[in-house]
C-alpha cells in the first residue's frame, strides 16, 4: 500500500490510533528516547537518533519473569508473570533499528521460543522513517547489507517529502494502522513518486562512512582469535556498557531473584540486560574467568557480531546504526577496528 | 594554547632517552574531531600526538590499568610510564599519590598547561553548530574557538561551548610535572562552584523530584565509574561478583556476600548505585568531569560531586588534588572540624 | 504459542546424601516433581536447579533417564544457589527446568567399549551415561571406570563404586599418597598410562577439572585413541540454558545448548574459551 500524507495530518493520524499504546521519540535535555505518548501533537519526527533503540520497549532492561512466595501447603508459590497484552506502535523507528529487531528475532526464536519477547514483538506495530539524512554522524547501514530506506522489519515506512510524507505499508499490521484514518491519506501522483526516489538516491550518498570489505571479514576473524590485534584495539576500553547497552541488536541478558523479604520469603525472579563487556559476564562461581581480560570481551563483541552470528544466521550481527562509535567514551570506533581486521596481516 | 611541536619533542626526548615505557597521550582518530587516548611507545609514533581544545580524556583512568597490568607480568619493565595531564588531570594524579594507589617514581609526568582556555563540551558544540561536522578546533587566544567545518569556518566565544568544569576550573595548570609545557597563567573564575546555584536554590522537594527523574533514566552501563580514575577498587558493591575470588575462596564467603544493590535499573538500586558512588569520591573528586561527560543519558551526575566538593571545602576547608603530602579527608581529623551532625 | 521456558517446575528433595566433608563438599539430591514427573532427558543432560530468593545453577542429570522416579543431582558446594543446596533439608522444595544441553551421543556408541575416566565431582555426567550402558550391557561393549579424587575422602559415591566393581572393571587413584591407600597413587592422567585403556573399537569419556581432562586427552592421544573416540564435557557461566542469554560461548557454540558434551575432534577446533 502506498500513500502520501499531509505533515499537517500527522497528529490526526495519531489521534485515530487510541486503541493503541503510542510509542514515539521524545526530547529530554539533549537526549532522544523513545516514550509512551499521551498527547499527539507532541511526536515530533525531526529527530537525529535516540539514544536506546526501540529495542528497550519489546526487550525491556528489566522483564520479569515470575513472583515467588512462601505458603503453608507446598512451602512455596510460584507465579509466572507475563507481559499485558496491549497493541501498540512506535512512531519514528529508523530503519536499522527495525532490522535490528529480526535479528533478535532470531535469537529470540528458534528451538527454545521466548515467550517474553514474541509477547511484545507480536503486538507492537513499526513505523518506520527513512533517513534522508544519516541521522548520525557514524551511520553505515550501507556496509551492513542495509539502507536508509530499508523497509525490513517495518509494518510501515514514512518519508519525508517535504511538507508531506510518502507512506508506504508492508503488512497487514501496517494496513490496520492506516485504515482508521484511510480519509488522512491519499493516493501518490507520479510527481511524489519521483521525488521518492531522487531522495533515496541521494540519501545513499549521504552515508559517509563505510566498513572496507566487508564480505571479508568474517572469514578473516576465523583465525584471528589469538591476534595481537585486540590487545592493541582493547588498550583505552574503561569495560563500561555503552557499546552493548546502546547497541539494537545485542541482546544478552542476566537472570536474577531480587527478594522483598527473606522472611517469610517473597521475591521476584527478573532478567535484566546483561553485558559482555563486564568482566563479572563470564566468571565462574569458582573465580575462573575464561574472558579475563578486556581484550577477549572487546573480541567477543567484534567476533559474535561479524563471525559467530553470520556463521548461525547468516547476518552480521550489526545493523550501522553507529551508536556504539558515537557514544563510545574514549573513541573506540567498530569501523576502525574492522578496517584494521581487513588490512591486518599475521 | 601550547604548541604541539613542544609537546611532541618533550615526548620524543623522553622515549628517545629510554625513561619512560612508553607515553599515554592524545592521539588524533580517524574520525573527526575528537582524540582518541594514544599510547606511544617509539620516538616515531610520537608524530600522531596532538593536543587542542577537544582533548577532554582524564588519561590518569590508565594508570590503574597499567598497575593491574604490571602487577601480572613475571618481569615488567620497571621504567615509569610517560603521561600527558592537564591541570585538572594532575590533580587525580594527586589523590592517587596521596592515596598511595600509584608510586610518584611509576609516572613520568608532562603537564601541559591549558593556560588561558580549556576544554571542549563535544554535547555543547554539536548544539552550537547544527548539524555540521567539525572537523578541527583551535584556540585564537582571544577567548575563541575557531572551529573549522565543511561548510566553512565559525567562531564560538569560548565560554559557549567550554565543557562546565573549565568554566569552574581551579587549576588550569598542572600542579604536579616532571616537565611543563605552557604558562601558569589561567581563566579567571569567580566562583568555582555557581553551576551548584541553580539546584542548590531549589527547595527540597522540587531537588527530591529532580534527582529522581535523573536518577531513573540510568542504564547502569557503569560508564561513570569505568571512567573515573579514583575508581580503582578490585571489588564494587556495583558488581554482582567479588573480583577478588580466588580458587581459595570458600562457598560460605561467596554466599554470604551482600548484594547492596540489584542489576534491576529501578528508582531504588539506581540511587543506592549513585549515591555510593558520588560518597566514595568526597574529599577526592578533581571535577575532571568525565563521569558527567561520558554518561549516555545525559545524567548530572557531576553536581553530586561538586556539591560533595563543596561540602569539603566549607566544612573542612579541604580541597582535594593539590598535595600528595597531605592527608585524605577522610583519615584525618582535626580538632576545629564540625561536629554538629553528629546526634 | 509454546511453553514458558523459564518457569521451574516445582520439585521436593526426597533424599540428601553427603559425599564428601571439608572445605569442598560435596551432596547428592534426589528430587521428585510436586505435579508430574514428566522429564524426559538424555545422558549427559543438565538442569538449571533453582533456590527461590537465591537464584539458579546449572547441574548435570547423575541419575540414568532409565529411572523416572526421581532426577539426581550430585552437587558441589561452590556459590551462592549451591551453598543454599546444601543447607537444605529433605522435604523442601527447589524448582528444576530443563533438561539443556546436547547429552552424549550414545546411539552412536553402541558395539563400543566405553572408557569412563572421571575426577572429583566430574563422576556426576559421567555416573548417568555409565549406569544406562551397564543396564543395556547387551547394546554396548565391555566398561571400565578410571576415577580419580584429592585424597580417599574426596571420592564420590563410594559404596556405589563398590557395588559397581561387581559390575565392571573399576580403577581408583587418589592424588597423593596415604595410609591404607592400596590403589594407584597420583593423578588420573597418570593413572590412564598406567591402566593402558585400549583404543580398539572404543570412546573415552572423561570429566572433570579442566586441566585433568586436558592431560587425560593427552595421554589418550598417545595411547592411539583417535580425536573422534574422546569425548568430554565443557562448563561455562550460564544463565538461560536456551542459548540466548549470550554469556557461555565457546566461539560459535552455547554451551548451555550446543554442549555440554563434544568430541575432542570438535572441542580441538573451538577457541579457548572454557
Amino acid at each position: 500500500m502506498e500513500k502520501v500524507l499531509d505533515k499537517k495530518s500527522f497528529p490526526q493520524w495519531v489521534k485515530k490510533l487510541s486503541s493503541y499504546t503510542v510509542y514515539a521519540p521524545v526530547q529530554e535535555d539533549e537526549v532522544w528516547n523513545y516514550e509512551v505518548i499521551t498527547n499527539p501533537e507532541q511526536v515530533n519526527l525531526d529527530f537525529p537518533n535516540t539514544v536506546l533503540s526501540p529495542k528497550k520497549i519489546i526487550f525491556p532492561q528489566r522483564e520479569v519473569y515470575l513472583e515467588f512466595s512462601a505458603s503453608n501447603e507446598d512451602g512455596l508459590e510460584v507465579k509466572e508473570v507475563l507481559p499485558e497484552e496491549e497493541p501498540s506502535v512506535i512512531f519514528g523507528v529508523r530503519p536499522c533499528d527495525a532490522r535490528a529487531l529480526t535479528l533478535t528475532d532470531k535469537v529470540f526464536g528458534g528451538d527454545f521460543e521466548d515467550i517474553y519477547y514474541w509477547k511484545r514483538r507480536n503486538q507492537v506495530a513499526l513505523v518506520g522513517l527513512a533517513c534522508h539524512t544519516p541521522p548520525s554522524p557514524n551511520c553505515f547501514c550501507l556496509s551492513v547489507d542495509g539502507s536508509p530506506f530499508s523497509k525490513e522489519g517495518l509494518d510501515v515506512l514514512m518519508s519525508d517529502l517535504g511538507s508531506k510524507y510518502f507512506v508506504e505499508a508492508f503488512s497487514k499490521k501496517g494496513e490496520q494502522l492506516i485504515n482508521p484514518a484511510k480519509t488522512l491519506f491519499k493516493p501518490p501522483t507520479e510527481k511524489d513518486k519521483k521525488e521518492l526516489d531522487k531522495n533515496r538516491t541521494e540519501a545513499k550518498k549521504r552515508i559517509s562512512r563505510q566498513i572496507q570489505n566487508i564480505k571479508k571479514i568474517p572469514p578473516k576473524l576465523k583465525g584471528m582469535f589469538d591476534s595481537s590485534l585486540w590487545d592493541e584495539e582493547s588498550m583505552s576500553c574503561l569495560r563500561c556498557g555503552i557499546c552493548t547497552y546502546l547497541c539494537p541488536t545485542c541482546h544478552c541478558f542476566d537472570i536474577n531473584d531480587e527478594i522483598f523479604s527473606s522472611s517469610p520469603l517473597s521475591g521476584k525472579r527478573i532478567r535484566t540486560w546483561d553485558n559482555c563487556q563486564f568482566p563479572d559476564f563470564t566468571m565462574h562461581s569458582s573465580g575462573h574467568n575464561p574472558r579475563q581480560g578486556k581484550a577477549s570481551r572487546l573480541r567477543q563483541r567484534i567476533m559474535h557480531k561479524f563471525q559467530y552470528f553470520v556463521e548461525r544466521y547468516k547476518n552480521y550481527q550489526c545493523t550501522g546504526c553507529g551508536r556504539c562509535i558515537s557514544r563510545c567514551p574514549v573513541g573506540i570506533d567498530i569501523i576502525e577496528v574492522l578496517d584494521k581486521v581487513s588490512s591486518y596481516e599475521g | 594554547m601550547v604548541n604541539l611541536e613542544d609537546l611532541k619533542k618533550e615526548a620524543k626526548t623522553v622515549l628517545e632517552e629510554g625513561k619512560v615505557k612508553y607515553i599515554i597521550g592524545y592521539e588524533k582518530s580517524a574520525n573527526g574531531l575528537m582524540p582518541v587516548p594514544g599510547f606511544i611507545k617509539s620516538p616515531e609514533e610520537v608524530e600522531k600526538l596532538i593536543w587542542t581544545p577537544a582533548c577532554v580524556y582524564n588519561l590518569t583512568k590508565f594508570l590503574v590499568d597499567e598497575k593491574r597490568r604490571k602487577s601480572r607480568e613475571k618481569k615488567p619493565d620497571e621504567r615509569p610510564v610517560g603521561l600527558v595531564v592537564k591541570g585538572c588531570d594532575s590533580r587525580a594524579l594527586v589523590v592517587l599519590l596521596q592515596e598511595k594507589f600509584i608510586n610518584r617514581d611509576d609516572v613520568f609526568i608532562i603537564g601541559v598547561s591549558c593556560e588561558e582556555t580549556g576544554v571542549i563540551d563535544e554535547k555543547k558544540l554539536i548544539k552550537k553548530l547544527k548539524g555540521k561536522k567539525a572537523e578541527k578546533i583551535e584556540f585564537d587566544e582571544k577567548d575563541n574557538f575557531i572551529v573549522t567545518t565543511q561548510e566553512g569556518k565559525v567562531k564560538i566565544a569560548a565560554s559557549e561551548v567550554l565543557a562546565e568544569r573549565c568554566l569552574e576550573c581551579k587549576a588550569n595548570s598542572p600542579v604536579i610535572y616532571d616537565v611543563l609545557l605552557g604558562e601558569k597563567a589561567k581563566r579567571s573564575v569567580d566562583n568555582p562552584f555557581q553551576s551548584l546555584e541553580k539546584i542548590e536554590s531549589l527547595p527540597e522537594r522540587e531537588r527530591w523530584k529532580f534527582w529522581k527523574e535523573q536518577l531513573s533514566k540510568c542504564i547502569r552501563c557503569y560508564a561513570c565509574r569505568s571512567v573515573c580514575p579514583m575508581c580503582y577498587c578490585d571489588e564494587c558493591v556495583a558488581d554482582t561478583i567479588n573480583f577478588a575470588v580466588t580458587a581459595d575462596t570458600t562457598a560460605e564467603e561467596k554466599a554470604q556476600k551482600i548484594k547492596w544493590l540489584e542489576k534491576s535499573p529501578v528508582k531504588s538500586e539506581n540511587f543506592v548505585y549513585h549515591l555510593v558512588r558520588a560518597i566514595h569520591l568526597a574529599g577526592r573528586c578533581i571535577d575532571c568531569g568525565e563521569c558527567e561527560r561520558v554518561c549516555p543519558l545525559d545524567i548530572p551526575i557531576r553536581f553530586l560531586n561538586k556539591k560533595l566538593e563543596k561540602d569539603a571545602k566549607e566544612l573542612f576547608d579541604y580541597e582535594a588534588g593539590f598535595d600528595p603530602e597531605q592527608p585524605s579527608l577522610v583519615s584525618s581529623f582535626k580538632d576545629e572540624d564540625p561536629e554538629d551532625f553528629i546526634r | 504459542m509454546k511453553d514458558n521456558t523459564y518457569i521451574p517446575k516445582l520439585a521436593k528433595i526426597i533424599q540428601i546424601k553427603e559425599e564428601v566433608g571439608g572445605a569442598r563438599p560435596i551432596k547428592t539430591f534426589r528430587t521428585q516433581f510436586i505435579q508430574d514427573n514428566n522429564f524426559s532427558f538424555k545422558c549427559g543432560q543438565c538442569a538449571m536447579l533453582s533456590v527461590f530468593g537465591k537464584g539458579e545453577s546449572m547441574i548435570s542429570i547423575s541419575s540414568t533417564p532409565l529411572i523416572k522416579d526421581y532426577l539426581q543431582f550430585s552437587i558441589l558446594k561452590m556459590g551462592r544457589v549451591t551453598s543454599s543446596l546444601h543447607e537444605m533439608q529433605e522435604g523442601d522444595i527447589i524448582g528444576i527446568r530443563g533438561p539443556y544441553g546436547n547429552g552424549f551421543p550414545m546411539e552412536k556408541w553402541k558395539g563400543k567399549n566405553l572408557i569412563f575416566i572421571g575426577g572429583g565431582i566430574g563422576l556426576a555426567p559421567i555416573w548417568s551415561v555409565l549406569h544406562t550402558a551397564l543396564e543395556k550391557k547387551e547394546e554396548y561393549g565391555d566398561s571400565m571406570l578410571i576415577y580419580g579424587a584429592r585424597t580417599s575422602k574426596d571420592i564420590v559415591f563410594k559404596q556405589e563404586l563398590a557395588e559397581l566393581r561387581k559390575k565392571m572393571k573399576v580403577h581408583l587413584s587418589v592424588d597423593v599418597e596415604e595410609p591404607g591407600w592400596e590403589e594407584f597413587i597420583g593423578f588420573v592422567p597418570l593413572n590412564v598410562l598406567e591402566i593402558k585403556p585400549s583404543p580398539k573399537n572404543s570412546v573415552a569419556v572423561t570429566c572433570g577439572p579442566p586441566i585433568m581432562i586436558k592431560f587425560v586427552i593427552q595421554n589418550l592421544k598417545a595411547l592411539g585413541f583417535e580425536d573422534e573416540q574422546i569425548y568430554t564435557t565443557v562448563e561455562n557461566k550460564m544463565k538461560c540454558g536456551i542459548g540466548k542469554c549470550g554469556r557461555c560461548n565457546i566461539g560459535l557454540h552455547y554451551v548451555c545448548k550446543d554442549g555440554p558434551v563434544y568430541s575432542w575432534a570438535e572441542l580441538k577446533n573451538l577457541p579457548q574459551e572454557y
